[in-house]
Order: C-alpha cells, then sequence, then structure tokens
C-alpha cells in the first residue's frame, strides 16, 4: 500500500524528465515550448511575488459562488425529478438538451443577458456544474433499494419524511460523485469564462502572458490551475471518507 | 385453543390484468394464533413472500381480506416489524443507531430508548459493535442487527422473509437457535418464510406447505412436540418423520413445477 502510494507519482515524473531533457538536448526548441525548469521558475516568481494571489482569489470566488449555487439547486431539482412526476417530464428534455452543449459557448449569449461582470460567468459556472449534480441526485434518488423505503415505512417512517430519512442518505454516494465531478467542471469552465472580458482571474493571467507570447509564465498558471484542481479534489475526497465513513468508496 | 390474531380470508393477489394476468395467490384461508411460530414452505414462485408483504401491507390483495385483531390491514404498521433476507439495514446509520431507529420515528425520547437499544444490542450478542456500520459487520451480524431493530419497537408480529437464506450452514444454525429462543420467552407472532424444509420444522409450531402457479395452500400441518432449547430434537424420530413428509409434500411440487 505505502509502496504502492510512493510510485503513483512516477509515470508524471518521467513525463517532466523526458520533458526537460528535450528542451535541453535541442530536440524541443523554446520557441515551440519552454523548458520544464523555465516553467517551473515562472510559476515560483509568480507565487513568490504574490502577482497570483489576488488572480487566485479573484477564481475561486467566481468558481465557487457557481459550484455551491449548483449544488444546492441541483440537488433539489433532482430529487424534485425523482419524486415528482411532473417535475421529471417537464425538466428531463430541458436537461437532456444541455447535456451535450460546451457550457462556454454560452458565455457571449450570458453576457448579452447579464452584463460582462462577475455575474454571466458565475452563472456559467452554474450551469456547467448543475447538469451533473441534477443527473446523479436524480439517478440517485430513483434507485433506492425498494426494501429501504419498505423497511423505514414498517418502523413508522411517514411518507413525507421517508425523503430526508431514506431517500436522500441512500442517494448521498451517487450524489457526492455527481459533485466531484462538478469541482472538475467548475474550474475548466472558469478559465474560458475569464478569457473573455476580464480583469482579473487565472484565464484572464494565462490568456494575457499568450497575448505577449510570455509562454513560461503562462504554462507557470496552467500547472498551478492544475495543481489547484487536484488540490481541491483530494481536499473534498479525504473530507468525503471522514463525513461518510458509513460507505465504502471505490476509489 | 387461543384466539386467532391474524385471519386470512380467501386472500388472492394477481399482478397485471386481462388475458396477460398473472396469479400469485389464490384462496389463501389462513388463521394464526397468538405466540405461533408458523413456517411458510414451497417451491420459488408459489407466493410466499408475497402473502408475507401482504400481511405487512406493502401489497394489498386484489380479492379477499387480511385481518389483524379483527381489523382489515390497509399499509404497512409497527404493530407488524419484518426481517428481510439481506440488506435492509440503512448503510448509513451505526448498529445502534439501526436499532433505535424505529424507537426514534415513534418520537420515543433518548433515555427511554437507550436502555432498550442496550437491551436488545445484548439480545443477538453484539456488545463491542454498537459504533459499526453494516458494511463492517459479516452477514450473520447484519442479520442480527435486523431481528434486534424489529424486535426493538416490540412488534406483535414479526414477519421473516428467509431471514438466514443468504448466510452459511453453520451461521444459520446458530441464528435459528438464537431465534426460537427469542420467540419462546417473548409473545410475538412469528411469519416465517422459507425454502429450507428443517429450518420449516425445526422453528415453526405450525407449517404451512404451498403449491406454485398459482400459489395456493396445499396442507398445514402442526407440529406436536415440542422442541425445547437445545438441539435434542433432531434425534426425536417424530422430528424426521414429519420433516419426511414435508419434504416429499415439497419436493412434489417443485416436480410439477418443472414439468
Amino acid at each position: 500500500m505505502r509502496r504502492r502510494d510512493l510510485l503513483r507519482p512516477l509515470p508524471l515524473l518521467i513525463v517532466v524528465i523526458a520533458w526537460q531533457a528535450a528542451s535541453a538536448s535541442g530536440a524541443l526548441p523554446s520557441w515551440l515550448m519552454p523548458s520544464f525548469f523555465d516553467v517551473a521558475k515562472s510559476l515560483a516568481d509568480l507565487v513568490g511575488s504574490g502577482e497570483i494571489l489576488p488572480h487566485t482569489l479573484a477564481s475561486l470566488g467566481r468558481a465557487g459562488t457557481g459550484f455551491f449555487t449548483a449544488v444546492i439547486v441541483g440537488i433539489t431539482a433532482g430529487v424534485l425529478m425523482a419524486r415528482v412526476r411532473l417535475v421529471q417530464l417537464a425538466l428531463e428534455p430541458i436537461l437532456m438538451l444541455i447535456y451535450p452543449v460546451p457550457k462556454p459557448a454560452l458565455i457571449p449569449l450570458f453576457m448579452v443577458w447579464l452584463g460582462i461582470g462577475n455575474f454571466s460567468k458565475i452563472a456559467v459556472i452554474a450551469l456547467a456544474c448543475l447538469v451533473p449534480i441534477v443527473v446523479a441526485t436524480f439517478n440517485g434518488a430513483r434507485s433506492v433499494d425498494p426494501i429501504l423505503l419498505w423497511s423505514a415505512r414498517a418502523r413508522g417512517t411517514s411518507e413525507q419524511r421517508l425523503l430526508w430519512r431514506v431517500v436522500l442518505p441512500a442517494a448521498l454516494p451517487q450524489i457526492a460523485a455527481g459533485v466531484r465531478t462538478a469541482i472538475a467542471i467548475a474550474i475548466i469552465v472558469l478559465v474560458s469564462s475569464e478569457f473573455i472580458s476580464s480583469e482579473t482571474g487565472l484565464g484572464y493571467l494565462i490568456f494575457s502572458y499568450g497575448g505577449v507570447g510570455a509562454e513560461a509564465a503562462m504554462l507557470a498558471v496552467v500547472l498551478y490551475l492544475a495543481l489547484l484542481g487536484y488540490a481541491l479534489d483530494r481536499v473534498y475526497v479525504a473530507g468525503l471518507r471522514k463525513a461518510m465513513a458509513w460507505h465504502a468508496f471505490a476509489h | 385453543m387461543g384466539v386467532a390474531c391474524l385471519e386470512l380470508r380467501d386472500v388472492g393477489m394477481r399482478y397485471g390484468d386481462g388475458p396477460t394476468a398473472v396469479s400469485a395467490l389464490e384462496s389463501i384461508s389462513l388463521a394464526v394464533e397468538e405466540h405461533q411460530f408458523v413456517s411458510i414452505v414451497g417451491p420459488s414462485g408459489c407466493g410466499k413472500s408475497t402473502l408475507l408483504y401482504l400481511v405487512g401491507g406493502f401489497l394489498h390483495p386484489t380479492v379477499g381480506e387480511i385481518r389483524l385483531r379483527d381489523r382489515p390491514i390497509r399499509g404497512p404498521g409497527r404493530d407488524r416489524g419484518i426481517v428481510f433476507q439481506r440488506y435492509s439495514l440503512f448503510p448509513w446509520l451505526t448498529v445502534h443507531d439501526n436499532i433505535a431507529y424505529g424507537l426514534r420515528e415513534m418520537g420515543m425520547p433518548r433515555p427511554e430508548y437507550e436502555p432498550i437499544v442496550a437491551a436488545h444490542v445484548r439480545l443477538v450478542h453484539l456488545e463491542g459493535f454498537e459504533r459499526r456500520y453494516p458494511r463492517e459487520l459479516s452477514g450473520g451480524m447484519q442479520q442480527r442487527v435486523a431481528i434486534a431493530q424489529t424486535l426493538a419497537c416490540n412488534p406483535d408480529i414479526l414477519l421473516m422473509d428467509e431471514p438466514f437464506g443468504a448466510l452459511d450452514a453453520q451461521t444459520r444454525r446458530i441464528l435459528q437457535d438464537e431465534l426460537r429462543r427469542i420467540w419462546r420467552r417473548g409473545t410475538q407472532t412469528v411469519l416465517f418464510v422459507t425454502h429450507d424444509v428443517e429450518e420449516a420444522v425445526a422453528l415453526g409450531t405450525r407449517i404451512v406447505v404451498m403449491a406454485a402457479r398459482p400459489g395456493r395452500i396445499k396442507e398445514v400441518l402442526t407440529r406436536g412436540f415440542d422442541v425445547g432449547d437445545g438441539d435434542e430434537f433432531e434425534a426425536n424420530p417424530a422430528f424426521a418423520d414429519l420433516k419426511l413428509h414435508i419434504w416429499r409434500s415439497v419436493k412434489e411440487e417443485v416436480d410439477a413445477a418443472r414439468a
């Protein structure tokens, strides 16, 4: 177990070494791709100078607001779809239509509706996060083992209370998986939304460094985003394992 | 003879309607007295579980009537506790909270239900496992919790749907002995569905043999001797005779269903 954990980052290490070796040997010219060391140095500068901090906070604010809105709205909508036939009939086709749409493609439209400020960015992040959460909640709440529902009813739980006592807790593992997907989506859509008409944020940094040909700094922000996303996922999964000790997680 | 506490009057159950309707149960009539242990045995597809779900109030008969203490059954109720074959515990609740579930749903305050939970933990020998979650327990322990969860609510009637069917032979035997011990000391009336003839005879004071397609009662036997707490009954020739009789009766139905 411990040895496997140590070996886990090995493929990444190999990629980094190969990348650096290709740059150093001249096989990968710097006009095509900066060396790993240059990118790492840029990242150290960005973090060390504190330049990246306000952009991180601005981005996390947008992504977090959109994400948490999606969690609340998504779980509510998913449960209602599973429990109320009319809601399911009303929302399912809309959901199926929205599902494959690349949400960043809606940014220009959202800007027309909601202005070019934070609001349109948050709205598009929320919409993108909403889809996996609604689908996961709907499936989870719909597939509750009928034995558990019978068991609760035989022990005095009323129809109205079944939702809180059985349906939601039983659907929780699936909801949690949907929320995890939404965390990654929040970051993806966040960056796209900050490419356009933004003066802060990590997406803005990538776009502006790319625009002036500072590739090392641009890639440094991409790397930073990857690490940030990874850290958020680890924190989420660790929190989940603690909060849901009753469930046997596969990962 | 005691008073009938549960009465099934000409109960029938059909799924679907028209020419494709399937008759799961036909003209089931049965009167069960207080503190009887009724085993229901029969081949798969004879509707024995359906019969239990009807008494549980989870399903409703298409014809006939089921009366409990002379009142018709309209839905699930706390007077009837049910133990399923498996996976009926709430995975997100600990052993303690699973056993306390029904008591809390009644609105019983903590100081009142804690001693009841503790007593039922002891009854099924699970001391020290109160804080564990179902997934951390073996199948046998999970079924012990399910029995404790059901008994804690103190139902008049215990409905058991092959509760030991998914367990290994030794665990099953131990739990059978425990269930008999619990029943002998308690006041519950038990309806116990099984496909295991030996289990049916070792536990039931009355044994209902069912036939399949459509599900109906073939014969009802009374076990005329007491089996006590130990395992001496196995050497009793009357036990062997009754077991053989029921096995032949069930086998006829299995063969008929196959033909």
